[in-house]
């Protein structure tokens, strides 16, 4: 019997093969149907098969599963360059990727042996884990940043499935590809800003 | 090659050495191996045209203790299988280890590497209900917040007391250190314990001696002093001791660890500082805090020297009549088997 993560994990690379697709030609700027063709174009070159593996499967070879931060803002972005409409507003998105930003910080320079606290552990059902993810949950809906609830939930959901071959819940929640373009999304802007200029003085 | 034999009754020294089958690949590392019915030990190492190449499979062999002769090997798992069943792109196969889970099914854990050298490293499990003759396919161990990567498998799994698997694995990707994983019955990992942190240790080989009391034994990979490093354990494994060095030595290189029946932790590695020309048995009867080399199999003026005289990775285990067997990779195209019994063990070097 196939597994819900052998349909699963593909589909998500798939899903982040077409964003990035849609994104990097801007999709948005060609007519409704051209649109279509090209992301149906797109889904048939990263599903079907060539030499026994799809371009999905060779991606999950490198990235593994992928998290629901990652499905989400993907799924997003797919919508916007089909649809011209914008999903996610800027504020709903900084913050997210504050958290995401924050919680890398916290979760890999740890998991890489460093010390002997491991972060990581704390995903296999950590009371304490779980329990500061509720309070940002309540947090974040309490004051409308309702794309960190989204991803919460799309990931506690997915958690509790086990839609995933991993029982971490970190794994759902996160992983390296969303930590680089949140923190590139957050630094990106400050750097442009602070290059010197010409002007004498 | 039929084995060489010093002896065969239990009272008697035994010692027997033979090289097992190899019919096609050129390199050949990394052996691990079970009892199972019948009276047979089965076997698995993988080999290939060399270390990381494409065609690099994951061969196994069955030994009948009672004939003392090995069948001729076969690929139990190839590049392209795994890649099928996984779902995934597979570049290479690395380190096999078998074990029993708590249901007493055959459990082989396997190192698969999608991109990049050993660091990129993932553990993958099928399971036998069987005894070996046929397997489930592989599914993918999650262990790392990386992709999933760089987690590897060389130590003996072993059996928590509430049932869990355990897993001495470790991690390469920048740091180098150990940690114990637990495993739920369908092999999804459900905890891990830091056996070691930093950039010197792994490896690690878990000998537990009761429900609370184990030892670990690590390989060390940092500035010299070269010595093993060893980790304790009194609450089942829930808290570790900080890791320490040994006065054995260690050229950075792996090492077998069995508690013998009646008590002795009995240990093979390679007895020099520097390199791996020398592999031998360590004894312990105080569960580790002190040792001494009770035999030398490899190195020494007695045992046919390899092309590359290169004797690394024992994996050692007691069948149930007694006999210890010890399994290593010699001059990287051979695995070789050594099986001897107390008698031998005790008796003069």
């Amino acid at each position: 019997m196939i597994s819900a993560s052998a349909i699963l994990g593909p589909l998500g690379c798939g899903l982040l093969g077409l964003a990035a697709v849609a994104s990097v030609i801007r999709l948005r700027r060609l007519p409704v149907r051209a649109r279509y063709a090209v992301m149906l174009v797109a889904a048939l070159a990263a599903f079907v098969p060539i030499g026994g593996l799809s371009i999905a499967a060779y991606v999950r070879g490198v990235t593994g599963d992928l998290s629901a931060a990652t499905l989400v803002l993907a799924g997003a972005a797919c919508f916007t360059q089909l649809t011209g409409r914008t999903l996610t507003g800027h504020r709903d998105k900084q913050a997210l990727c504050w958290l995401l930003a924050l919680a890398a910080a916290f979760l890999y320079p740890f998991a890489l042996g460093w010390t002997r606290f491991d972060p990581y552990a704390l995903g296999f059902g950590s009371v304490e884990f779980v329990t500061a993810l509720l309070l940002i949950t309540v947090a974040a809906w309490v004051t409308r940043l309702n794309l960190i609830v989204l991803v919460v939930v799309v990931a506690a959901l997915a958690f509790l499935a086990g839609a995933y071959e991993s029982r971490n819940l970190w794994d759902y929640l996160i992983d390296p590809l969303v930590s680089v373009y949140a923190l590139v999304r957050l630094l990106a802007p400050r750097i442009i800003f602070r290059q010197p200029t010409n002007r004498s003085p | 090659m039929p084995p060489q034999t010093a002896g065969a009754s239990a009272a008697t020294p035994r010692y027997e050495t033979q090289l097992l089958p190899n019919s096609t690949a050129q390199s050949v590392h990394s052996a691990t191996a079970a009892e199972i019915s019948g009276g047979r030990l089965v076997a698995f190492w993988y080999g290939g045209s060399r270390e990381g190449a494409s065609d690099v499979a994951i061969y196994t062999s069955v030994y009948s203790l009672k004939e003392g002769t090995w069948s001729p090997e076969r690929a139990a798992m190839t590049r392209e299988l795994a890649q099928r069943h996984l779902q995934r792109y597979i570049r290479k196969l690395g380190n096999p280890v078998v074990g029993r889970d708590s249901k007493g099914r055959l459990c082989l854990y396997f190192v698969s590497v999608s991109v990049g050298g050993w660091a990129g490293s993932a553990v993958n499990l099928m399971v036998s209900e069987d005894e070996g003759e046929t397997w489930s396919p592989p599914r993918r161990l999650v262990a790392s917040p990386f992709f999933n990567i760089s987690t590897l498998v060389k130590g003996v799994p072993l059996v928590f007391s509430d049932g869990a698997a355990g897993l001495p694995a470790y991690h390469e990707l920048l740091g180098k250190f150990g940690e114990l994983l637990r495993l739920d019955s369908e092999g999804h990992v459900i905890g891990k314990m830091r056996l070691s942190w930093g950039q010197s240790s792994l490896q690690p080989v878990i000998v537990p001696r009761s429900d609370k009391e184990a030892v670990g034994f690590m390989r060390y990979s940092g500035d010299p002093p070269n010595r093993i490093v060893m980790v304790r354990t009194g609450d089942g494994g829930v808290h570790w001791s900080p890791p320490a060095r040994t006065e054995l030595p260690n050229p950075n290189s792996a090492i077998g660890s069995v508690l013998l029946s009646g008590g002795p932790l009995l240990l093979a590695f390679n007895n020099a500082a520097e390199n791996r020309e020398d592999l031998s048995l360590a004894l312990s009867t105080d569960f580790g805090n002190t040792w001494r080399i009770a035999r030398r199999f490899e190195g020494g003026s007695g045992s046919p020297q390899a092309p590359v005289p290169e004797y690394s990775y024992p994996w050692i285990m007691q069948d149930r009549a007694g006999d210890v067997h010890v399994l290593y990779t010699w001059g990287r195209s051979r695995i070789k088997h050594v099986r001897f019994n107390r008698a031998w063990l005790e008796g003069r070097p």
